[in-house]
């Protein structure tokens, strides 16, 4: 069983190659793909050289502009879904904020409960301080936690983790459409809408170890008001009976 | 001597030959000619009845310039929200075609170290 680890990256020359270098102990079975968003930094000569190096197989698709977060993750879902053989994908951040000892946990997740997306949650277990993010950013976290539930039913703690594994029938679907900016909680609130199988697994998370968060003070606001929305007018969207196939380009 | 009649006939005919020089050298799209040429008419036609339009404003209890500020503001807001859709219609495009040339690129270079490397 193959399984593709996407890692979206802007500006993580830094924390590029200690991230990387973590996945190594992952067992065979596991590939990489660190989609480059138009970095301005070196992440693209970083990455390309990271490359030969890597004991699990590389790949390595440069973004000539800065697209966000979502196109840059969508992009992964494409290369996956172009290639046909991965059973799950699963989204992990450049910047060291992931622990890679927990992606076997989420896929051992995904398949023994049959889930379609196992989310990595921070506040199902404490890993101890600076594990939890900051007071401001949990309340958003509790507040889109809420509106999901309110709204679909299903009960999450941390919509907003983009530590996350994806069964066949999410990543195929957001192979073909994945919410732009900021695209968590909306993902997992339409996995939610479309009776899609979701769990949570706590996991350990902890500090940026270099690059800037995508979700800086002056935009919480835009991304508080653009997520709900979003979720809202994802509410009235009719429910997808039947998953569109990708379409594939190699 | 200039009234507004005149203005309006002056602006049709001016709106009217700068969308057909604009589609002449491809610039712009017949099918958002097609709008346009419509204001332009619309703005000729007015120039030239314009008991058309004060009839139109009696009939919707307003007074001529107010039907006319009403009109103008329902053309813009009706032509800038097309080109909100068509902008993200286009950004849509973009990003599918940006991807698609990174996930190529990516194979191209693993077709090529396969190469250098002598594997079939």
């Amino acid at each position: 069983m193959r399984n593709l680890i996407v890692i979206p990256a802007y500006n993580e020359e830094e924390a590029l190659p200690q991230t990387v270098g973590r996945l190594q102990r992952l067992p065979i079975g596991f590939e990489v793909m660190i989609v480059n968003d138009g970095s301005k930094d070196r992440t693209k000569e970083i990455a390309n050289g990271l490359i030969a190096n890597s004991r699990l197989p590389l790949y390595v698709a440069h973004l000539p502009v800065n697209c966000g977060i979502g196109v840059a993750v969508q992009t992964g879902y494409r290369f996956a879904a172009a290639d046909g053989g991965y059973r799950y994908v699963i989204q992990f951040d450049a910047d060291g904020q992931h622990d890679a000892d927990f992606i076997a946990g989420l896929v051992e997740q995904c398949e023994r409960d049959g889930l379609d997306l196992c989310v990595g949650s921070r506040f199902l277990e404490d890993f101890g301080p600076g594990s939890r993010s900051t007071f401001s950013r949990r309340i958003g976290i509790r507040f889109f936690a809420w509106l999901i539930g309110a709204m679909s039913g299903t009960t999450v703690t941390d919509p907003t983790s983009g530590f996350r594994c994806l069964g066949p029938s999410a990543w195929k679907r957001f192979a073909d459409s994945y919410p732009e900016d900021y695209p968590e909680p909306e993902s997992l609130f339409w996995c939610a809408r479309n009776k899609l199988r979701v769990g949570e697994l706590p996991v350990r998370m902890f500090e940026r170890q270099g690059g800037v968060s995508s979700i800086r003070k002056m935009k919480a606001a835009f991304y508080m008001l653009k997520v709900s929305l979003a979720i809202v007018f994802d509410r009235i969207r009719r429910t997808e009976v039947s998953l569109p196939a990708p379409q594939p380009i190699a | 001597m200039i009234n507004a009649e005149f203005l309006m006939l002056l602006g049709g005919s001016g709106a009217f030959l700068m969308t057909l020089y604009w589609v002449r050298v491809r610039e712009l799209r017949e099918r958002y000619a097609i709008t346009w040429l419509a204001v332009a008419t619309l703005l000729f036609l007015t120039g030239l009845f314009p008991d058309a339009l004060k009839y139109v404003a009696r009939q919707a209890h307003l007074s001529d310039p107010a039907l006319v500020l009403f009109l103008a503001l329902a053309a813009i807001y009706t032509n800038s929200f097309f080109v909100s859709v068509t902008l993200t219609k286009h950004y849509r495009w973009n990003v599918r075609l940006t991807q698609q040339m990174a996930l190529l690129e990516e194979r191209l270079r693993r077709l090529e170290d396969r190469k250098a490397s002598g594997e079939p």
